[in-house]
């Protein structure tokens, strides 16, 4: 295996590279995947004859709650890779254990906005706005969910193995991974909840 | 150390976000047009994902960078003309009923 010192040690061989593009191609495959969500949010947002429409099951402060909790994370985690390239493990890891929690809080939040709407009886059977809501929204928290144990397990590996191409490549994907999560989230911020908020 | 830590560039990057998240709220607290609200939405949207995409995500100093702005192209591509493409479908006017 040829090792390139002259790039950061997550592109520094062939196959590394590979799987970074690889992961950018995939990237772009969730990038259609959630489109096809929006595009049925789009369509059946406005099918509320029975149960509550946006303006009335929306609350804003949840909302920012988990908005500022996943900008935070995404910030952290870029601090994370930010502290991998100059080889410093005990900043790294602690910058991704912050990200983890603080994914962690972003989905407790979440799970009880979901709790709130169906004791509102706003289910995902009640009408089609709520179907496509909670399919979008669903997909997006499952995401975290994986994220959340895919980074836990890369932390563990760097804490057994240190920073080695595998492991640093590693990192780095997750991070490219993490950081697309959170553009979603600022679309489902903007288009799903502040356009249903503006009524 | 904390200098290091901390580059300039990410901390602003990380307080601009947060203001772009607030400027957006300015569709919530005013009562604007849909047409005002709604382009308000999509710039601070776009200019947060393509802070995210440059800032944290290095997409330029990826040695493939070009092959990588192809594929994001692409995949935006695709992805705008299934939205567009089923709003069209759905809601204005396609359809014959």
């Amino acid at each position: 295996m040829k090792i390139d010192h002259t790039v950061p040690m997550e592109y520094s061989t062939e196959e590394n590279k590979m799987k970074i593009l690889g992961f950018w191609i995939f990237l772009g495959a969730e990038i259609a995947l959630f489109s096809t969500l929006f595009a049925v949010y789009f369509t059946l947002q406005s099918n509320t004859k029975v149960g509550p429409s946006a303006t009335d099951l929306f609350h804003l402060s949840p909302v920012m709650i988990e908005t500022i909790l996943l900008l935070t994370s995404s910030f952290t985690i870029g601090l994370g890779i930010h502290a991998m390239r100059l080889g410093l493990k005990k900043p790294m890891m602690t910058f991704f254990g912050i990200t983890l929690l603080l994914g962690a809080g972003f989905l407790g939040v979440e799970v009880y906005e979901f709790v709130t709407y169906i004791s509102e009886g706003a289910t995902i059977q009640t009408s089609g706005f709520l179907s496509a809501l909670f399919t979008l929204l669903g997909t997006h928290g499952l995401h975290v969910t994986f994220g959340l144990l895919w980074g836990g397990a890369i932390v563990a590996q760097v804490a057994k193995r240190g920073f080695t191409p595998e492991t640093s490549n590693k990192a780095f994907i997750f991070s490219l991974y993490w950081h697309f999560l959170d553009v979603v989230w600022i679309f489902i911020f903007s288009f799903v909840y502040l356009k249903g908020l503006m009524g | 150390m904390m200098k290091q830590l901390f580059p300039a560039q990410h901390v602003m990057g990380f307080l601009f976000s947060l203001l772009l998240s607030l400027i957006a709220l300015v569709v919530v607290w005013f009562d604007l047009s849909f047409t005002a609200g709604i382009t308000i939405l999509i710039v601070t949207a776009l200019v947060q994902a393509g802070l995210q995409l440059f800032l944290f995500m290095h997409v330029k100093e990826n040695a493939e960078s070009k092959t990588l702005y192809l594929n994001i192209l692409y995949a935006l591509f695709v992805g705008l003309v299934t939205i567009f493409g089923t709003l069209f479908a759905m809601h204005w006017g396609y359809m014959v009923r």
